[in-house]
């Protein structure tokens, strides 16, 4: 992993340098950049697998800086940034950055989240073109309904019977909010009576296997007062 | 017993029956008097005892007899006799020097003064009484001229004096049991009168004034209403004063009739006048005897109309408005002085035409600088709005940019601090050290997190994702989502939700936390073995969600101090959670469009969520 290059483009240089030596005690090797235009010109030079962008910065600031980096290269962008509402992710994921992490961060999640892009990114990068009728994919799962198994960012990762189902019912119809009861009759096959509890649990075990941060889910939300859904993005 | 007696001294029925005992006893008062009229009965009588000590016998005969003598006597001057022109209740006995007449042969005066309690004489031109006549009578002649030569003895018999002391004390017989009636009817209804002032208005149930539906009518209206029932009633007393003076003794038909009317027109006038007394009665007690008055109404809206047009007070602070108040108060002088010299120039027309065009001038200055005092109100408001916004705009800048500037440094901090742990050459006092500052910078970062939300949504500048929702749902979603957080703390949640969904208008997300936070702090405060409840009901077009826990130590603070910020349940900080929890709750809640109210009852501790239900 010696060759992987990630660059991290902050403007406050504490920051640029802890997450350099996290990600190199990760064993991979960390190019710094202070402002977008670094960011840029360092993208130029070196053989970059990641990008750790953040938002506010002098001279050319984070998202404009992921437009540009957008128009010619595909590779992994994960926004940090100190703005929290969920307008700041919308507009930052929408402007192409493939995750978004706010500072202040915990150290762990940015390298699990980093993992997962790097894998995402490095060996599936052809998951796309598979296209295979028995797969459906969102982001980095990928469920394969004949052979009931479930990937996360190429990871095999195991579900019970009843979680699988659940999965496969949302991701088959991602964006589309399902009711407690709605999963109930369609997994169940059962008249849903007082059911809340027990799809809840469920989901949240199925969080706890295909989530960075369960508490911050990307994929599995719970739509609070209506149901459930798997996000379209 | 203080209570019972003011409950039956204020019950209606008491009050109604009091009022008809006063209306009956003003009916029984006048026709007894009337009555007392018809026998004839003297009231003198009953407090003089004798006839011969009464005013009724010095009017009624002495003066008579007096004046007669000295007319006859006075008359007789020059005449071939003398005489009195009628037969008298009297003896007497008279002469001018040269002739003398009487009733009776004796003509000394000791036969007269015999009769010493009823014997007058004329001495000197001027009547006297007898030493021992009781009677204060005038000393004067009686009849004008009188010569010092004239003298009269005049005297009352005895027997005559009985038959009238006789005739007095029937008089008094029949008098007496009648005024006692008279008096015990008269203090009856005046007591009851006074009864039923003080009653009036109040009612039982408590001690508030009841005003009916006869106060509205105005004070001096009610007043002016006596004069009718009044005059009403007078002249019906009056058309009975033609009975007294057909038959004058006794009691006959057309007597009883009478006082059967009398007592009737009584009864109704005095029933009307009681009922505009005792309302003008409660509008004293209410105090607005004067206030609600036609006369007081009236000068008021003059005097407002007056005020309107020419207190300035609220406008001359600010200096546009003051203009245009003083500009308006020109335009009415000015307009009020061109029309009365329209008038005085009808008398000289040449001069008509001068007020219309200084009116039309008037008009035009007013208009003008009105409009020009229009723009630059229009001005000031336009750019005190702007200066609002701008501080607006700055308010939540400031909270955006205190909010990265510490973001910022805590992330170099949590990272550092990581990357400390990760060391392997570290003393083990070092690693504990390590660990502490591990869990400050945490507990400092949830801090930052908690702030950032309440300062958001205090500010009100916080996007809102508004949605028709089960509020039930969500509630079970939430203890679904902590059910980890519930089972760690061994506090068990029972909940008592209704079946169906129960559909509110609001921002799940947010709401999310509402309960998450309230949940958090019952599970976090609550006393060990206890449990906590989760209610939710409701109540008319509102639901309400309530959470009640058992506070595990002493609740010392008032409602409205737990929700300041900051303030945490137990003084004695604990190293956990921010503080804000309730607080963001709280504010959350309210940006929701919900209510949040907390309720500590002893060591209960209530938290009372309520929205109004969707109509969908």
């Amino acid at each position: 992993m010696e060759n992987i290059k990630i660059l991290v483009v902050d403007d406050d240089r504490e920051i640029a340098g802890a997450i350099e030596k996290l990600l190199a005690l990760e064993g991979y090797h960390v190019v710094k950049a202070y402002n977008g235009f670094d960011a840029l010109e360092a993208l130029v030079s070196g053989d970059i697998k990641l990008i750790l962008m953040d938002v506010m910065m002098p001279r050319l600031d984070g998202l404009s800086a992921t437009l540009k980096i957008r128009e010619s290269k595909n590779i992994p962008i994960i926004i940090l940034s100190a703005k929290s509402e969920d307008s700041d992710k919308i507009l930052g994921l929408s402007m192409g950055a493939d995750d978004y992490i706010t500072k202040p961060f915990n150290p762990q999640e940015l390298i699990a989240r980093v993992k997962s892009q790097l894998r995402r990114y490095m060996h599936l990068g052809d998951m796309e073109s598979v296209n295979c009728s028995s797969q459906i994919v969102v982001g980095g799962l990928c469920l394969d309904t004949d052979a009931k198994q479930l990937k996360v960012d190429g990871e095999d990762v195991h579900l019970t019977a009843k979680e699988f189902q659940i999965l496969e019912l949302l991701m088959k119809n991602k964006g589309i909010v399902f009711s407690a009861e709605k999963i109930y009759e369609r997994v169940w096959k059962a008249s849903p009576y007082s059911v809340e509890n027990t799809v809840m649990v469920h989901i949240r075990r199925i969080r706890e296997k295909i989530e960075i941060n369960p508490k911050e889910p990307n994929y599995l939300k719970v739509v609070w007062g209506i149901g459930y859904k798997i996000e379209k993005n | 017993m203080d209570t019972k007696l003011r409950k039956i001294s204020t019950h209606g029925i008491t009050k109604f029956l009091a009022f008809i005992i006063v209306v009956l006893a003003l009916a029984a008062l006048v026709v007894q008097i009337q009555y007392a009229e018809y026998i004839n009965g003297n009231v003198e009588s009953l407090i003089v005892d004798r006839y011969i000590d009464s005013e009724e016998f010095y009017y009624g005969e002495v003066t008579n007899g007096l004046y007669r003598v000295a007319k006859a006597i006075e008359e007789g001057r020059g005449e071939e006799t003398v005489k009195l022109k009628y037969n008298p209740n009297f003896m007497y006995f008279a002469t001018d020097g040269e002739k003398s007449f009487g009733n009776t042969s004796r003509q000394d005066r000791a036969y007269f003064e015999q009769y010493d309690e009823a014997f007058f004489y004329l001495e000197n031109g001027i009547w006297k009484a007898g030493e021992n006549v009781k009677l204060d009578i005038q000393s004067e002649p009686y009849y004008e001229p009188i010569s010092n030569a004239d003298i009269a003895y005049l005297a009352f018999t005895d027997k005559f004096i009985n038959e009238k002391q006789i005739a007095w004390e029937e008089s008094r017989a029949v008098l007496k049991p009648l005024v006692t009636r008279i008096a015990v009817s008269g203090i009856l209804a005046l007591m009851l009168i006074i009864y039923l002032i003080w009653a009036t208005g109040r009612k039982s149930k408590n001690r508030e004034l009841h005003l009916s539906r006869i106060d509205n009518v105005y004070s001096d209206i009610l007043m002016v209403s006596f004069i009718p029932i009044i005059y009403a009633w007078v002249l019906v007393v009056s058309d009975f004063s033609f009975i007294r003076s057909i038959v004058s003794d006794g009691i006959g038909a057309m007597q009883a009739f009478s006082m059967v009317l009398l007592g009737g027109a009584t009864a109704i006038a005095s029933t009307l006048c009681g009922i505009v007394l005792l309302s003008l009665a409660r509008k004293v007690k209410a105090g607005k005897l004067l206030k609600h008055s036609l006369i007081f109404v009236v000068l008021a809206k003059i005097y407002d109309f007056f005020k309107s047009l020419f207190d300035g007070r609220r406008f001359t602070g600010n200096s546009l408005t003051g203009s245009l108040f003083k500009r308006q108060w020109v335009f009415i002088v000015g307009s009020a002085t061109m029309v009365f010299l329209t008038f005085m120039f009808l008398l000289v027309p040449p001069l008509f035409s001068i007020p219309p065009i200084l009116e039309i001038m008037m008009i035009y200055w007013y208009v003008k600088g009105n409009n020009k005092t229009f723009v630059d109100i229009n001005k000031g408001f336009d750019d005190s709005m702007g200066e609002q916004m701008k501080a607006e705009r700055m308010k939540i800048a400031l909270v955006t940019n205190v909010s990265h500037d510490l973001k910022t440094p805590l992330t170099s901090m949590i990272s550092y601090v990581d990357l400390l742990s990760k060391e392997e050459d570290l003393s083990p006092v070092a690693k504990d050290y390590v660990q502490i500052l591990s869990d400050k910078t945490t507990r400092l970062k949830n801090i930052v997190a908690d702030l950032f939300d309440l300062a958001k949504s205090t500010s009100g500048d916080i996007s809102m994702e508004m949605e028709t929702l089960d509020i039930k749902k969500l509630i079970e979603q939430t203890l679904g989502d902590m059910e980890d957080e519930v089972e760690k703390a061994g506090i068990p949640i029972k909940t008592n939700l209704p079946s169906d969904p129960v559909m509110i208008y609001s921002d799940g997300k947010k709401l999310y936390r509402v309960f998450q936070n309230v949940l958090d702090n019952a599970l976090k405060y609550s006393l060990e073995g206890s449990r906590i409840y989760l209610e939710l009901e409701e109540d008319g077009g509102d639901v309400v969600a309530t959470v009640k826990n058992t506070a595990s130590y002493e609740m010392n603070f008032t409602e409205e101090e737990i929700l300041q910020r900051f303030s945490r349940g137990d003084k004695a900080r604990s190293s956990e959670g921010s503080g804000l929890g309730l607080s963001i709750a709280e504010s959350f809640t309210r940006v929701c469009g919900g209510k949040f109210k907390i309720v500590v009852d002893g060591d209960l501790f209530k938290v009372k969520i309520s929205f109004p239900l969707s109509r969908l």
